[in-house]
């Protein structure tokens, strides 16, 4: 008998703390979603809900506060959400408190996320609305990001080229970049430009003050020409005829051009002989045959002085002449 | 030939047995409701049923939650999400860990127990002499055991649950400085009525299961000594398998009430 009660004593512990623990995680379970203690509803309306569900947390400035506890769908395009906050947390959310629907971390569930609104609002009471903003959904997220990162990527291609042509030394950055000497040398043309247009500026000032004492000079040149309107029609008849001579000259020349155009590229004599190299060497030739035929006529003419059949014609032919000449210096 | 024949008769003699288990689970029914209840007994049998498997079902389940979380936390710290550890061993041993090793352990322990007692009363025609003398062995032997592991095994469960979680939060303790509150904090934050509720609705089916298979060998146990042993090892094996049938049909109705 002692050993049997003594069994259901154990017994009895193993039951009540089997049973104990039992509730407790229950209760715990419950707490979390705050089935017990005091609590109070607010709602707030949502387009979208993100894959919100019953019994998420609601959050408060990130201190857990309360549960959803329904999702009403009003119509189709308004969501109801009904958020079953904490008592004590009544004084410190206001009417103008702002919900959202975020994310318990990267992959964590959804979470309504309250957070206070700006300036001294009401404090809420039980079933108010507060107002709400639909969360950016990670897809339109991931699709601004992908067009961003494309951007860049293009961007960044092209900056290679351009520093890989900067290293490389092209065009004028690159040469500005890389080319030392220019450095040196554009720094001694600034220097030079500055020390040139200080000159310039000096002899425009002289210049200046010549031409003002030229202008001023009455005897001079200058100031004659300036002032003189006779010496001033003088000129412009000059500069007329010369204006007349040098139209002349360019119509001369026109026609000197004509002719020489023609002889160039007509078929006249001229042209023939001032191009055709072959011509002349002919030409060339036959006088040389020419002369070389004159010498064996000469020669030829000789011998038959010589001979005795045309001796004699030779002869008085050389009495004539001879005559002739008498004749001449007798009248001189 | 002979094979098809062979398999055949295997496959009648299955159906068989489970008409014979369904018979005998009626009996159960009609039986627990009937009086005069046999109360003592049943005290008897939750005590050794229950508190003498507390030892083995928590030294098992301290082990189970020590060891799922010592493997599982190289993989959580690969993906940055060791914070989520309480989440995943808590869900993981209150929906099916806790309920499902419980379950095996008692069925090894107190199955063949059953088998083995029942069997050798019915060899050594004990049943029989208590029929002749007047008191319903069914109802002494059989209701008795099945009612007592079948309270006793959400029990059993729970408390399993309970050291599982606590040596899963040790391991978390030493090895990334996490406070016990902070750990079960985590861990009923995860945990909802739709864990704990069907798991333990299961460790009834569970604890049933375990007392009807084991009686069920026991009480039709034949052949001599022989059968005795066949009967407690039958007993283990087909409350083994029973059980996993029993948690598939389980999880999928859970599923279906639980996931809209």
């Amino acid at each position: 008998m002692e050993r049997t009660s003594l069994e259901k004593l154990r017994l009895g512990i193993f039951v009540i703390l089997g049973t104990a623990l039992l509730v407790i995680a229950a209760y715990l379970i419950g707490n979390r979603q705050n089935m017990f203690g005091n609590t109070f509803t607010i709602h707030a309306v949502f387009k979208n809900v993100n894959g919100l569900q019953k019994a998420n947390n609601v959050r408060y400035s990130g201190i857990n506060v309360g549960t959803v506890k329904d999702i009403v769908m009003e119509n189709d395009s308004t969501i109801d959400v009904i958020m079953l906050i904490q008592e004590n947390m009544m004084e410190h959310i206001k009417k103008d408190a702002i919900a959202t629907i975020g994310s318990d971390g990267l992959v964590g569930s959804m979470i309504v996320n309250i957070v206070p609104g700006e300036g001294l609002g009401e404090k809420i009471k039980s079933g108010d609305q507060i107002i709400s903003y639909s969360r950016i959904g990670a897809e339109d997220m991931m699709s601004t990001l992908n067009v961003t990162t494309e951007n860049a990527a293009l961007l960044t291609a092209d900056l290679l080229k351009v520093t890989s042509a900067l290293n490389r030394g092209e065009g004028t950055l690159g040469r500005l970049l890389n080319d030392t000497l220019m450095a040196n040398n554009l720094e001694k043309t600034i220097l030079n430009l500055k020390l040139a247009s200080a000159n310039a500026s000096n002899t425009l000032n002289e210049v200046n003050k010549l031409v003002m004492a030229a202008a001023n000079s009455e005897n001079s040149v200058f100031g004659v020409l300036m002032r003189d309107s006779l010496a001033g029609l003088e000129i412009k008849g000059i500069i007329h005829n010369l204006e007349s001579a040098s139209d002349r000259m360019q119509k001369l020349t026109i026609n000197l051009d004509s002719i020489v155009t023609g002889i160039a590229e007509g078929d006249g004599a001229l042209n023939y002989l001032s191009k055709d190299t072959i011509f002349v060497q002919r030409l060339e030739a036959t006088m040389k045959n020419i002369e070389e035929g004159t010498a064996k006529f000469n020669e030829n003419m000789e011998a038959f002085k010589h001979n005795f059949l045309t001796r004699g014609y030779f002869k008085k032919m050389a009495k004539e002449e001879a005559k002739a000449a008498k004749k001449e210096k007798v009248k001189n | 030939m002979n094979t098809v024949k062979q398999s055949l008769g295997g496959i009648k003699q299955f159906f068989i047995e489970v008409g014979e288990l369904s018979y005998f689970a009626g009996r159960f029914f009609k039986e627990l409701f009937k009086p005069p209840f046999e109360f003592k007994e049943l005290l008897r049998q939750c005590y050794h049923m229950g508190n003498r498997s507390l030892v083995l079902v928590m030294v098992t389940a301290f082990i189970i939650g020590l060891v799922l979380t010592l493997q599982s936390r190289p993989t959580l710290i690969e993906f940055g999400a060791e914070s989520w550890m309480p989440n995943m061993v808590g869900i993981s041993i209150v929906r099916e860990l806790g309920p499902v090793i419980t379950a095996l352990v008692c069925a090894g322990r107190i199955a063949s127990g059953i088998g083995a007692e029942l069997g050798s009363m019915r060899v050594t025609e004990q049943i029989d002499a208590m029929e002749v003398s007047g008191t319903n062995p069914f109802k002494y032997l059989v209701v008795t055991r099945i009612l007592a592991i079948t309270l006793m095994l959400p029990l059993l469960v729970i408390m399993g649950d309970a050291v599982a979680l606590y040596g899963s939060a040790l391991v978390e303790n030493f090895k990334g400085n996490v406070s016990f509150q902070l750990y079960f904090n985590r861990v009923f934050d995860a945990l909802d009525y739709r864990d704990l509720v069907p798991a333990t609705i299961k460790s009834f089916f569970f604890g049933f299961a375990i007392g009807l298979v084991g009686c069920f060998k026991g009480y039709y146990s034949k052949k001599g000594t022989a059968g005795v042993g066949l009967a407690a090892n039958t007993a283990v094996v087909f409350t083994s398998m029973l059980l996993f049938i029993i948690d598939f049909v389980a999880v999928f109705i859970s599923d279906i009430f639980y996931d809209l």
